[in-house]
């Protein structure tokens, strides 16, 4: 019985260990996130700007997508151009929200709301390979810097899914 | 009657003016003074590999200026107790240059000797405003690259981020910081030497060396027209 037993656990180890580096594998090389652009109209100070772009970069190191993430315009060397990435993209729509409205009314209304869009493209063909829409809300009370975390977060969590899915064969 | 209305407003003004005064030097009490056990050393660890020249050129840093506008420079943050640079953040930045140029052996031995001299001009070294959910690391700089032989120069611009866990503890907010402005600045120098703008800089400043000496009169006239 003991030595079912020891034998169960040793398969269980074994399957961990032959699972763990499939995950933990990067797909590319190299993500170069570059710094997001201000629609017309969008009232964000460029220290929001500078925070989001930072904040990507912790988001994409912590993801484990890619290998390195390197700053802004540095170069690749040809050979892992491409499997590299280039983040890019605009944050569309910025509403500051209204404390009053979200004290009375609750249920998300009077929310500062934050919307961006962004583009991932392959380094050496310059191919897109999605594009991305994130749309966050945090209550009107909280730091601006805290929405721009909130979409750090979600826009690599979806940059993740969208090249994890169009990566898997049909 | 005008005396009767302000007389029983003089004690709220002189109690006013009592807390004012005291508050005056306490004030100034509260400003961090910097002392070993605030004070933090920042450490560039390992010198970042720059890009590969095709002539490669030697660089030599003329100075560091501090063009970030802050009064203390070596104040980090100012909240619990404030926390304190052992060193001028120019200093600090120039070694960081200095060890990775020369750890590929692109620093020339003196001014005279190098191909190329950089002025870095530094906008921000520390911490930036971030969410107050953790410490958010940033150092930039600007750094204009001039050919000794023709006087070009250009302007190559980098910038470093890092985004550390915040802290409650004292001791984990110091060991936070420090990481967060090493991570920071090796990011800000890894953005200069590797970065494209340094590439396409040398590059053109190169060019401009090639070309001079054969453009040049060689009898030292001017051109005609």
């Amino acid at each position: 019985m003991r030595i079912v037993m020891v034998a169960v656990v040793g398969v269980i180890f074994a399957m961990g260990a032959l699972a763990k580096p499939k995950e933990g594998t990067p797909q590319y090389k190299t993500a170069e996130a570059k710094h997001f652009a201000t629609a017309e109209g969008v009232e964000l100070s460029p220290a929001f700007v500078d925070y989001f772009y930072a904040e990507l970069r912790a988001e994409l190191t912590k993801a484990k997508l890619v290998n390195e993430v390197i700053g802004e315009g540095e170069a690749v060397d040809d050979a892992d151009a491409p499997k590299s990435l280039v983040i890019s993209g605009t944050i569309t729509e910025y509403k500051k929200g209204n404390v009053v409205k979200s004290a009375l009314i609750g249920f998300g209304a009077g929310f500062k709301s934050l919307s961006m869009d962004a583009d991932v493209i392959r380094r050496s063909d310059k191919q897109n390979l999605c594009v991305l829409h994130v749309h966050v809300k945090v209550d009107p009370r909280w730091n601006e810097k805290v929405m721009a975390k909130g979409a750090a977060h979600q826009m690599v969590k979806e940059m993740k899914k969208a090249l994890t899915e169009g990566t898997k064969p049909a | 009657m005008l005396l009767n209305r302000t007389l029983p407003l003089t004690p709220v003004l002189l109690i006013a003016a009592g807390l004012t005064w005291m508050a005056c030097p306490q004030a100034g009490a509260d400003e961090p003074k910097p002392k070993p056990e605030n004070t933090i050393s920042i450490q560039f660890g390992e010198p970042v590999p720059p890009q590969k020249f095709e002539h490669s050129p030697k660089f030599w840093i003329a100075d560091v200026t501090d063009r970030s506008g802050n009064p203390q420079p070596m104040l980090v943050m100012k909240e619990r107790g404030g926390l304190f640079l052992d060193k001028q953040p120019t200093a600090i930045v120039k070694q960081a240059i200095e060890q990775s140029l020369k750890a590929a052996n692109l620093l020339a031995a003196d001014q005279a000797s190098a191909d190329l001299v950089l002025r870095v001009y530094l906008f921000h070294f520390g911490l930036a405003a971030g969410s107050g959910l953790d410490f958010f690391g940033k150092v930039e700089f600007s750094t204009m690259v001039k050919n000794t032989k023709t006087g070009e120069s250009q302007e190559v611009k980098a910038v470093g981020t890092s985004i550390a866990k915040g802290a409650v503890r004292k001791k984990s907010m110091q060991k936070n910081v420090e990481e967060d402005i090493e991570e920071a600045l090796h990011d800000a120098t890894r953005n200069f030497l590797r970065g494209t703008q340094l590439k396409e800089a040398v590059e053109a400043l190169s060019k401009g060396a090639d070309v001079t000496p054969a453009a040049a009169p060689s009898g030292g006239k001017p051109p005609s027209k």
